[in-house]
Formats: C-alpha cells, sequence, structure tokens
C-alpha cells in the first residue's frame, strides 16, 4: 500500500532537527530530553556509552580522539576516524546514521517512519548524496528522497507566505548557521523550482559574533583595567589558567548578543581572578559598537552572494527576495547590511531555524513509499498487535530484569540490570522524564549497573529503552522504572496525618488549616512557612499573634484537628509594634522522634521566638479554644437551618444533639482564666474535636453527593453569570478557574466542611457576578432605593447618594451608577453584623 | 507575563555576586524566602556547583575546562536548573549553564 513519507530530516553540519507534515501543518519534534528542537550533529564515544547531541558536543574540543562533529563535511569521502575508546574506525555515514536515529526518537507519537526526506547542501555531489542515502539506510529507513537545502527553504517559505506573492523568478537563500555559511540561487516556476548556483564557506557562522565580541569588546577592557598587554594571548591557551574564564566570557558574549537583537545597549557585568587579584568588570555594548565589529563578518557573507549574482549577471531588480535562513539571521545588523548593501527586498516569514527542516516535511508531503506496515484491520487490533509482538519485536532468546529501590531517600539509587539470552550487540538507555538525566547508548552486559540521579521530593519517572545492534529500539522490552525521592521506605518512618497550621480567613471571620507537612510524609521534614500578620498588635497589649499547630485531616476544620504544638507572642512580648501585613517566618520541622521544633521570626521586630514541642504533649491556646467552638457552634446552627430547609428529619435531630452535646461545655470555657492549671480546657478541646467530626459525619455520603451535586449546579450558573457581567469579567474568570482547579481534591477529600467550603466561594462569586451585572444592579436599586428608614444607618447620606444614583442612571453613566450603589449597600443595616463579632482568629493570615 | 525562568536567573546572579562579596549571610534569609515563594508556584531552583559532573547529566550544559577526567565538579554555575511542577509532573524547565573542571 502506498502512503506519503510525510518525515523531513535537516541533516546539519551543525545541528540537527525532524519534522512531519500532519495534514495540513508541519510539526518540528522536539528532543524530549531538554525539549530543544535542534540536536548537535555531534557524536561521542565515551568509555563506556555513545552520546549524540549537546552532552556529546561538551567533550567536542577536549576529547577530539572519541568525539566527532562537522562530519558531514567528509560524507562521500573514504576518510575514517579512529575512535580510541572503541578500538576501531567509524564513518562519516555511520556517525550521519546515528544522528538520524537519535531523531527519531524525537518522535513521540509512537511511529516507526520507514521512510523520510533528507536535506543535503546544493553543493553535495552524486557521492556524498549516496553517502546521505547509505546513512538514511542505517538508520532504519527503507525509502529516503533526497531534497536540497535551498530548495527545502524555499518550499517553506512558499508554503508559509500564502497565495498572494509572486512565486515566479529568481530568489536569493541565505543560509547563516552557528558554524557555516551558503548562498544559493534559487529559480521557481509553476512547475519546477531548482538551484541555479550556489557559494558557501564552511568555516563562517553565526560563533565568529560572539569571538569578535570577547576579542574587540571585552578583552580590551581586561587589558586596560589589569594592565597585562599578552591577555588576549593567554585566554587562548588550551588548558590555560584563564580557559575557565574564557568559556564564561563566551557565554556572556551569546546572551549579549542575543540581547541586543532586541535592546539598544546591554550590559556584560562579571567578575574574575588576574593574575590573582579580583576584578569587576562591567562592560557596556551598545548596537552601534557591535555594527562597527559584525560589520567584516557580514561583508563576507555578502560578498559570496553578490558573487553568485554576478556569475549568473543578475541584478538586484532580477532577485524577488532573499529568503533568510539560519539562526545567525536574527541578529540585526545581519538584515540591515543584507537590505542595504543588495538593495533586496528581504524575507523572514518562515522561522529561519526550523524552515529547511519544515521545507523537507512540506516535500514529504507529497512522496510516496510502498508501507510493510499492516493496515489494521477495525475490531481487530488486538489480534494484530499480539502477532505483531511475537513475529517482529520480540527477540526470543534475550530477557531483562531490573532491580531497584522503588523508594528512597538518597540523591541517586542504583539500578541492577540482569540479562539472559543474547544481549551481546545490543544497548539500552535509561532517560529521566523530566529530561534531566539520559544514559546514552550502553552495551548491554549480563549484568549492569546504573546510577540514577534523582529530583528530590518527587516521583522520578525513567524509560528503560533497549537497542538491536542497529540501534532500532526493540519494544516490548522497554519499560518505566518510577522512584520516589524522599517519601517512605522501610528505614524510615511515614506521618500518620497531615500536619498543618492555623490560619485567619479574616472575611469570613474564621480560620483555616493550611498543610504544611502531608500524610505519608517521610520523617525527618523541615520547611519554613512565610505570611503575613493579619492585625496589628501592638507593643505591650494583651493581643496575641497564636502558632497553632495540628495534627488531623487537612481537609477538616480546624477544630477536628488535634494541637500538637502552640506558640503565644503576645503585644508584651513585642521591643516595637507589629503592624498589619508586615512578615512573619514561620520555620518547623519535625524529627525522626516526632519532636516539633517551631522557629518564629517577626520580620518588622527582627525578634525571634523558638519552641519544641514533644508530640506527646498537648499544647491549647484558650482564646483559639474559644474562636474554634464560636466557629463550630455557627456551623452547626447553620447546618440545622439547611436541613430543616430541605425536610432531612432525622439529620435535623441528630445535629441538634450534637449542638446540645457542644453547648454543654459553653460555660465551663467562657469562664476559664488564662492560668487555669487543671485538666478542664483539655476536657473541652477534646469534646469540640469529637462533636467537629461527628459532625463532619452528618448524612453520610448521602450528603456529600448532595454537597457536589448543589456544587456542579452552582458552577453552571456561576459560569453563566460571569459570562453577563459588565465590569471586571477577568478579576472573576480567574477567581473561578482558582476555585475549578481546586475541584478535583475537595471532591475527593470526601469532607463536608471542605466540600462546604467550597460552595460558600462559589455562592460569594455568583453574588459578586450578580453584583458586577448592571442589570441586576438596577433591579436590586430600584427595591432599596424604597426601603423605609429603619433599613439605613444613615438615612439622609442614603437619600443623597440615591439622588446621584437616579441621574448616573437617567444619563447611563453605569460606573458611576454602580459605585454609588456600592456605597449605598455600606449605609444598609446589616443583618448578620453580629456574627462572630469576638472574633480574635490567629494573627496570621 | 514576565518569564519566571527571566528573573530566577537575576536572583541567582545577585546571590552569586554577593556570595564573591563575603556578606551572603546578610541576605541568606531573604535569598532563601524568594526562592521559597518561586517553589510555591511549583518552580524548584538547584544550584549544582560542588556536585559531580557526568556526561550523563542533561539538567547542565556544561563548558569543560581543563582536561576532562574521571573525577569532575562543577566549581561554577552561571545559571541555575529549574524545574516546574505542574500538576504533580516535573519537567525540566531550565538547564543549568555551568563550568566543569576536574578534581
Amino acid at each position: 500500500m502506498m502512503k506519503p513519507v510525510n518525515f523531513g530530516i535537516d541533516l546539519g553540519t551543525t545541528n540537527s532537527l525532524i519534522a512531519k507534515y500532519d495534514g495540513n501543518k508541519v510539526h518540528i519534534f522536539k528532543n524530549p530530553v531538554g525539549q530543544k528542537e535542534t540536536l548537535a550533529s555531534v557524536v561521542a564515544y565515551r568509555p563506556d556509552r555513545i552520546l549524540v547531541g549537546d552532552k556529546a558536543r561538551e567533550y567536542l574540543t577536549k576529547d577530539p580522539v572519541n568525539v566527532f562533529g562537522n562530519f558531514k563535511r567528509k560524507m562521500g569521502t573514504d576518510e575514517k576516524y579512529y575512535v580510541v575508546n572503541i578500538d576501531d574506525n567509524v564513518t562519516p555515514v555511520q556517525l550521519s546514521a546515528l544522528v538520524v536515529k537519535e531523531l527519531k526518537n524525537f518522535i513521540y507519537t509512537g511511529e516507526t517512519p520507514e521512510a523520510c526526506v533528507i536535506t543535503i547542501p546544493a553543493s553535495f555531489d552524486t557521492m556524498q548524496s549516496n553517502a546521505t542515502l547509505k546513512a538514511g539506510q542505517q538508520a532504519g529507513f527503507k525509502d529516503i528522497f533526497l531534497l536540497q537545502e535551498p530548495i527545502a527553504a524555499s518550499l517553506a517559505f512558499f508554503n508559509e507566505s500564502g497565495d498572494d506573492i509572486k512565486k515566479d523568478g529568481y530568489w536569493l537563500v541565505y543560509d547563516f548557521g552557528g558554524g557555516t555559511f551558503d548562498a544559493a540561487l534559487v529559480y521557481s516556476t509553476d512547475q519546477e523550482l531548482k538551484v541555479v548556483d550556489h557559494e558557501g564557506n564552511n568555516f563562517l557562522g553565526g560563533t565568529d559574533f560572539d569571538f569578535a565580541i570577547i576579542e574587540k569588546i571585552i578583552v580590551p577592557e581586561i587589558v586596560r583595567q589589569t594592565g597585562i598587554e599578552n591577555f588576549e594571548q593567554e585566554l587562548r591557551v588550551k588548558y590555560g589558567k584563564y580557559e575557565k574564564l574564557y568559556y564564561e566570557l563566551l557565554y556572556y558574549a551569546e546572551e549579549a548578543k542575543k540581547e541586543l537583537s532586541y535592546s539598544h545597549s546591554v550590559v556584560i557585568e562579571f567578575s574574575a581572578e588576574v593574575n590573582g587579584k579580583r576584578y569587576e568588570f562591567s562592560i557596556s555594548l551598545t548596537r552601534e559598537k557591535t555594527d562597527e565589529i559584525f560589520l567584516p563578518i557580514i561583508n563576507e557573507t555578502v560578498n559570496l552572494l553578490k558573487k553568485v549574482m554576478e556569475n549568473n549577471n543578475l541584478n538586484a531588480k532580477d532577485i524577488n527576495q532573499i529568503v533568510l535562513v539560519g539562526g545567525s539571521t536574527f541578529v540585526p545588523q545581519v538584515r540591515e547590511q543584507l537590505a542595504l548593501q543588495t538593495g533586496i527586498p528581504l524575507n523572514y516569514s518562515s522561522d529561519p531555524t526550523t524552515s529547511i527542516a519544515a521545507g523537507a516535511a512540506y516535500y514529504a508531503a507529497n512522496k510516496y513509499y510502498e508501507s510493510s506496515t499492516v493496515e489494521e484491520i477495525p475490531g481487530s487490533e488486538e489480534v494484530t498487535d499480539e502477532i505483531l509482538s511475537k513475529v517482529e519485536f520480540t527477540p526470543p532468546d534475550l530477557e531483562i530484569e531490573t532491580s531497584y529501590n522503588k523508594s528512597s531517600r538518597d540523591k541517586e539509587e542504583v539500578l541492577l540490570l540482569f540479562c539472559e539470552g543474547a544481549y551481546e550487540n545490543k544497548f539500552f538507555r535509561i532517560i529521566r522524564s523530566d529530561g534531566g538525566f539520559d544514559t546514552g547508548l550502553i552495551s548491554l552486559k549480563a549484568k549492569k549497573t546504573e546510577f540514577l540521579p534523582l529530583v528530590t521530593s518527587v516521583t522520578n519517572l525513567f524509560n528503560l529503552s533497549v537497542y538491536d545492534s542497529d540501534h532500532k529500539e526493540i519494544k516490548n522490552l522497554s519499560r518505566q522504572i518510577s522512584i520516589a525521592q524522599g517519601k517512605y521506605t522501610v528505614g524510615g518512618q511515614p506521618l500518620p496525618h497531615d500536619i498543618s497550621i492555623e490560619v485567619d480567613d479574616v472575611e469570613n471571620k474564621t480560620t483555616k488549616l493550611e498543610v504544611i507537612f502531608e500524610r505519608n510524609s517521610l520523617l525527618p521534614q523541615k520547611r519554613t512557612l512565610y505570611r503575613e500578620i493579619s492585625k496589628t498588635i501592638k507593643k505591650g497589649s494583651k493581643d496575641s499573634v497564636i502558632i497553632n499547630i495540628l495534627e488531623g485531616d487537612k481537609s477538616a476544620r480546624p477544630s477536628s484537628n488535634l494541637t500538637i504544638g502552640c506558640i503565644k507572642i503576645t503585644g508584651e512580648d513585642l521591643k516595637t509594634d507589629l503592624v498589619k501585613g508586615s512578615d512573619i517566618e514561620i520555620q518547623l520541622h519535625i524529627t525522626d522522634s516526632r519532636v516539633l521544633n517551631t522557629s518564629v521570626f517577626l520580620v518588622m521586630t527582627q525578634q525571634e521566638f523558638t519552641n519544641v514541642f514533644s508530640v506527646s504533649e498537648k499544647h491549647i491556646s484558650l482564646d483559639r479554644l474559644r474562636d474554634q467552638y464560636n466557629q463550630l457552634e455557627n456551623e452547626l446552627v447553620e447546618t440545622i437551618k439547611q436541613f430543616q430547609y430541605n425536610a432531612n428529619d432525622v439529620w435535623e435531630i441528630k445535629a441538634n444533639v450534637l449542638l446540645e452535646d457542644l453547648q454543654s461545655a459553653k460555660n465551663k470555657l467562657f469562664k476559664l482564666k488564662d492560668g487555669d492549671k487543671s485538666d478542664e480546657k483539655y476536657i473541652i478541646a477534646q469534646k469540640i474535636m469529637n462533636v467537629s467530626k461527628e459532625s463532619d459525619k452528618l448524612g453520610g455520603n448521602e450528603r456529600i453527593s448532595i454537597l457536589i451535586e448543589e456544587y456542579f449546579e452552582l458552577k453552571e450558573r456561576v459560569l453563566e453569570a460571569i459570562s453577563s457581567t459588565d465590569f471586571e469579567k477577568d478579576e472573576m474568570r480567574k477567581k473561578f478557574q482558582k476555585i475549578e482547579q481546586s475541584e478535583d481534591s475537595f471532591i475527593r477529600s470526601k469532607n463536608v466542611s471542605f466540600i462546604d467550603s467550597k460552595l460558600k466561594q462559589l455562592h460569594d462569586l455568583h453574588w459578586d457576578a450578580l453584583c458586577n451585572t448592571t442589570s441586576f444592579l438596577i433591579s436590586r436599586y430600584v427595591l432599596w432605593k424604597e426601603l423605609p428608614k429603619e433599613f439605613y444607618k444613615d438615612y439622609s447620606a442614603a437619600r443623597s447618594l440615591i439622588k446621584m444614583a437616579d441621574v448616573s442612571l437617567e444619563k447611563e453613566k453605569y460606573v458611576e451608577f454602580r459605585s454609588q450603589v456600592f456605597s449605598l449597600t455600606h449605609l444598609m443595616v446589616s443583618t448578620d453584623q453580629n456574627f462572630n463579632k469576638d472574633f480574635k482568629g490567629t494573627g496570621i493570615g | 507575563m514576565i518569564n519566571p525562568a527571566h528573573i530566577i536567573n537575576q536572583l541567582f546572579e545577585m546571590q552569586s555576586k554577593i556570595k564573591e562579596g563575603g556578606v551572603a549571610q546578610n541576605f541568606e534569609r531573604n535569598f532563601n524566602r524568594l526562592f521559597s515563594l518561586f517553589e510555591e508556584d511549583g518552580f524548584i531552583v538547584q544550584d549544582p556547583t560542588g556536585e559531580a559532573y557526568a556526561e550523563t547529566r542533561t539538567d547542565c550544559e556544561a563548558s569543560i575546562s581543563g582536561r576532562i577526567g574521571s573525577k569532575m565538579k562543577i566549581t561554577r554555575t552561571i545559571k541555575p536548573i529549574i524545574y516546574q511542577k505542574k500538576d504533580g509532573v516535573v519537567q525540566l524547565l531550565q538547564k543549568a549553564v555551568v563550568i566543569v573542571e576536574n578534581n
């Protein structure tokens, strides 16, 4: 069966890319390791593994007998590279094949392409072209189509520029990469696209700009400050004393070059030790200065371009446009000089870095090959898969077993691989899924160990792949390895419950829990919390900040948790007033033996308070206990009202019993003195905790289902209300998304008070949305303006506001109208103004 | 919106300069806090200075100073490693830019 090729490869001298045409556009694949679209065309034979790409490039200058780049220039020659580490020769074709194979690993869609288009420079002769074909075959492609790079770039440009552009005639393709330059003259008609002529320089590229910045700007400044005349020579000495500085300077020069492509000036700042003395350097670089030093490099490229035109007796007016290709064409001076010196319009509509690969993919969309894959018959996928896996992929004589710790507290874990059967000439490779670790290809042995570095406090996923002697993946031997770092192991003790801190929810005059250490975290644990003080505390006053540490379910209300540590800082402890909004830092450390160390730092007063609690002792603040009591009592009263409204008689009776039980402790609790030495406060705390837990169980799963259903119904209404608002729409959408994001966690918590609190947030948002809708505001206003005197705190102020609002409404000034109506509501006598008026809170926001 | 990695890089550079100036202790708490704020937003910042270096470390872009050997170490970090944690999944957001030397 004939299939379109669709895959295109830019096999470059410095970098390579792979792309696919998928129906209507081209998709450039990214390297799963590091997510870059480009792959360095460098291969390193390290002592026990083969690396391809950026990692290999790091060793290029340091280990030239084992690491190879720029081999594209040697394609089609009989040159071989002797590799010391493997004591064997490799050819440019083999090295190119390794690059193509590595590019195939970028294809995350699971496809294994059998055919592809590979681009070649316009200058490649038949031998070089055939060598490229051979590299493609060695990489596992059955059918390969070659395409000249300037044609590929033109194709990308034609496909992406639309139909309104004149395409017939001559085009220049200006390809300025990291290390090479090529200029090509392309002629296009309706029927064909051909390269007429070309020129190039294999040793001219964007890195020359970086060298120029170092040589012409940075070095003279270093010489000026240090007085060392021969500094430049010393800087360039291989393994010399300034080699480390040289690499730093190269990085700064490249960054400065990039920044100058969008800013007018840039400052390079660094410190360096020169002749045993430390110097601080701050070097200004302007566009004008780089214009001067980049010009000779740019002129070389322009001269080659002009040479192509002269050789073909063409003038600027004969050329439609210059198509820009290669990362160095991002440099503004390149574009300016090119336009200035040639007078030909420039075109950079397609991405210069990826346009050759994209053009190859467009070309591939119109090329067909005979596919050897068995087409899936609908309904028989399972059978086909089974047959294929047995026939094609399973080497019957190889088995691999892995052994490793599934959880670890170390920064790396050792993986043991045991192979049985035909493991010779086969390879394995392990890549960490976040892209931060890649072993490269390593030969399989009967027994092999590999150290896997772990990112702390997360589950690290590694993909182990196995390859045959041609570096083709043996799919059914691949597997995933999961190692949780920082999670509990046999040797460590997990926390049985969440440990949280109680913080204020000032708006709702209540407190809530914020988790510090989650259940099942491995002890010891350490964390610093940064919060703000939620109320001003005067120096010398009795007001206090309470750091209340609780253990229990993080989704429950604070009163359902057990207090395991408490620090109370009163105004008497303060050196100066502690102002609302100032910062508080709370450092918590829980040891293996579950001893809790708490350290509190008040940034404003620069005071530190420390305390050590043994979790076996209880610590209770009476103020907090009274707040908790009030909160729970209010919630129970509200719950009973809800049950009455919904006629849930049985639940109502049970809730009333709980309320009575709770209220039986009220008198004692509010009569207790601060220094009370009896057990009374502990007994009351226990009662509050029990009632709180029981209150969450009221109605069981049925109540939870009702609440969830109510949540989803309300969610729809809120969304609708937000879409019809006239003010602050974006703000409310953000609030809605925030609630929606936590949806999964609160539904899964199956905790009534948690779900209830989210419902309340949604109700508030609904009300906010309505109040930001002009039509709703008008309807409410019409009712409010007619309310009798006793409904307002200051009736005369209300009357004058009503007069102003009437005028705004008449003149359709809705912004003013809205603010006047809001002011009016503040003058109304609130029905719930006495709600929890004694709320003191923890003082932590 | 500002790219958080750019802000992290600037903070990291400031911290490095302050360390070189020998007054790092005065600012330690502030830097810890700043990086902790980013961590709350899912950005985990790591300074690999002093860690062993091997070619398997694809979390770093290294320039090797001096001769290569078996005990290579990261001696200078120009940009830190940044991971981004989103929906429980950790991804490498930025590779560190480092200088590596053999011990």
